[in-house]
């Protein structure tokens, strides 16, 4: 972090590659419609009509926010993100992105533990013994909230599976 | 005066020990997360609707309606007392609100609010009351191409009212159609879009684009920004609740006026958001001594939450009497609606009258048991956001995914809720509007259905949304005039920059 304020990204650049993304989404959705057909059928139109038009329209109007960004460039200019901001983003995403890849496998209660633990001891600078206490609070609150009070059953992992919690 | 009875009956239903216990739960999970970063009433009312499947509708739509005004007070309170919009619809309340507050005058500003905020509820449900009759019968005059034009009508006026460039509407829009279209086709029966991913075939879920694009989105938004809560403390004094109650005759054109731009733009889907910062405006133009606002003006106080409230409370009325959304948390109401079984439209008003006068009737109830609920809690709420949010922020994180989670228990959903989160940052960051993506993936089945319903009647011409009837024609020129409007206003300037250098 020697340069807080250095710009990790323009406007420009992200408006160009926001817009290339949404083109090609819908050229996949059109692409996805001429498969189903997309005239007309024994009763009607046929399932991709309607989904080819919305297609084409995302390609269209994701040119015209391309053309846009490029003219008036200069509006365009200013900072997307700093470095700073990057650094915020990506200590809040990736503890995110970990705890989705680990319920997946785990399960959920698993998963927000693991979490929740990580970032208190790591971000938030608890000592281990007060961090562990909240999470097993949280991991009892949340059962009790969501499996028995509104029945809804979470994702659950083998942990759960060996303590024979279903 | 056929409302008036209707209404009555609705009370009655209402009226029960049940009832009011929902409501209280709703209000009060409502100003929880409504006062929480990153958790608005869209992303609210999405958590809370798998919890709802198993109850009645009449039960269900009084929790999920007294959740949202729970979440625009809870809003006001955080924009007042820490200067951190906790929904969209209330950063006009931070122009002055905070600055009253840092001077010592919390209680005043946020009694100013909620009172402001509840008289301006009251007036919307009052308007949709005595509206909602007319509109049925309006409605009822509609077949397939005039639901077509309607919807149309809606969607054309992101694109021409919208403040953003109209080809980012278009975008959004039209993504929200295509997720929409995923899965099974209503009509034919058969797969679209799904690429041989055997999950997918269910369709894509609006509560799963809701959570990640308004919660996931938002907390992304908020912490890139740095999340710094410098609360002032509340202590709310009975004898400057009273004051301040008092002072609100004072206000009384603020409030009329701000009131009625509210109603507009909430039955228009102009939404809260634009409402409160257009009252906002006009109070400052029209106040006789104008340094005041920015400064702790109480007026810069009772407009936007007047207008955010009013504008609220009727976005619910074409919800129900057209199938029409007028805001994002409609829009995520009306899916829960038709998820219980129940279709909005003019029908409803003949079918389940019962349905829909309890609802009115419990927006009255529940908009004035929210005022009195939200003045004695507020000490408690303010007090959760001085939790560090190194504990409260992955709780956070881990609600919106168990929310996605449940809605039909597939993995796939937390992967989703997840992208549309890092794309709902990216689109808000670049200024695309997020409501028509989400109203589009509501409406895209019904839209769809309209439009191909209409296209078997004439046989493929488009000629048939002028010819059907004068009705639709008359639709169908306005949604035209209102998609071109940023053509026309561009011209029409140009034009007059013309001829002034003669």
């Amino acid at each position: 972090m020697q340069n807080p304020s250095g710009i990790l990204m323009t406007r420009l650049t992200m408006e160009i590659a926001v817009a290339l993304a949404a083109a090609i989404a819908g050229a996949i959705v059109c692409y996805g419609s001429l498969e189903i057909g997309t005239g007309w059928g024994d009763a009607g139109p046929q399932s991709g009509y309607f989904p080819f038009y919305i297609g084409l329209f995302i390609v269209i109007a994701s040119c015209g926010v391309l053309v846009e960004s490029v003219i008036e460039q200069r509006r365009y200019k200013q900072i997307f993100l700093t470095r700073e901001q990057g650094y915020r983003i990506l200590t809040f995403f990736l503890p995110m992105l970990g705890f989705v890849a680990v319920s997946m496998v785990l399960g959920l209660y698993v998963g927000l533990g693991l979490y929740l633990f990580g970032v208190m001891t790591i971000q938030g600078g608890y000592r281990i013994g007060k961090a562990l206490a909240v999470c097993a609070c949280t991991i009892v609150l949340f059962y009790f909230v969501f499996e028995k009070w509104f029945q809804v059953p979470l994702l659950k992992g083998p942990i759960e599976a060996l303590l024979k919690i279903y | 005066m056929e409302n008036f009875g209707n209404l009555m009956d609705g009370f009655g239903i209402v009226f029960s020990f049940y009832h009011f216990g929902l409501m209280a739960a709703g209000v009060l999970l409502g100003i929880l997360v409504g006062v929480l970063p990153g958790l608005g009433a869209p992303n609210g009312v999405s958590l809370l609707i798998p919890l709802t499947f198993t109850m009645d509708p009449i039960s269900a739509i009084i929790l999920l309606t007294s959740m949202y005004w729970g979440a625009l007070f809870g809003g006001s309170t955080t924009s007042i007392l820490f200067n951190i919009p906790g929904e969209p619809s209330s950063v006009a309340t931070t122009f002055d609100g905070y600055p009253m507050a840092q001077q010592g005058k919390a209680t005043q500003a946020l009694t100013l609010a909620f009172m402001s905020a509840g008289i301006g509820a009251l007036v919307g449900v009052t308007v949709i009351t005595v509206l909602s009759g007319w509109v049925t019968q309006f409605a009822l005059k509609f077949s397939s191409p005039e639901y077509f034009a309607v919807y149309l009508l809606t969607f054309c006026s992101f694109i021409g009212m919208g403040s953003s460039s109209p080809f980012k509407s278009v975008v959004s829009m039209m993504l929200g159609f295509a997720f929409a279209a995923v899965g099974m086709d209503g009509m034919a029966g058969n797969m679209r879009l799904t690429f041989g991913i055997t999950e997918l075939i269910k369709g894509i879920s609006f509560l799963v684009a809701v959570i990640g694009l308004f919660g996931l989105g938002e907390l992304l938004q908020t912490m890139e920004e740095g999340l710094r809560f410098d609360g002032i403390h509340a202590r709310i004094k009975i004898r400057d609740v009273w004051e301040a109650i008092l002072s609100l005759p004072k206000h009384w054109m603020t409030l009329l006026r701000s009131a009625l731009v509210g109603c507009w733009m909430g039955i228009t889907p102009g939404g809260p958001t634009a409402a409160s910062f257009m009252s906002y405006g006009l109070a400052k133009r029209f106040a006789r001594k104008k340094d005041g606002f920015g400064k702790g003006e109480p007026a810069g106080v009772v407009a936007p939450e007047t207008a955010d409230h009013s504008a609220g409370t009727c976005a619910i009325l074409p919800m129900l009497a057209l199938g029409v959304p007028g805001s994002a948390t409609a829009a995520v109401m009306m899916g829960g609606l038709m998820i219980w079984g129940l279709t909005p439209g003019p029908m409803l008003f003949i079918e389940r009258p019962d349905f829909v006068w309890s609802t009115i009737a419990s927006m009255y109830m529940g908009n004035v048991m929210a005022v009195i609920l939200v003045l004695t809690t507020v000490p408690m709420f303010a007090a959760i956001l001085r939790i560090p949010f190194s504990i409260i922020g992955p709780m956070i994180v881990v609600v919106c995914f168990i929310g996605a989670y449940q809605i039909s228990g597939a993995r796939l959903d937390l992967w989703l809720a997840l992208v549309f989160g890092i794309a709902g940052y990216l689109l808000k960051k670049l200024d695309y509007p997020i409501a028509p993506m989400v109203l589009a993936m509501v409406l895209g089945d019904k839209t769809e259905d309209a439009f191909r319903q209409s296209m078997i009647f004439s046989k493929g011409s488009l000629g048939i949304f002028w010819t059907n009837s004068t009705l639709v024609a008359t639709i169908m020129t306005l949604a035209m005039l209102l998609l071109f409007w940023p053509l026309i206003g561009r011209l029409v300037g140009r034009l007059r920059q013309q001829r002034t250098p003669n």
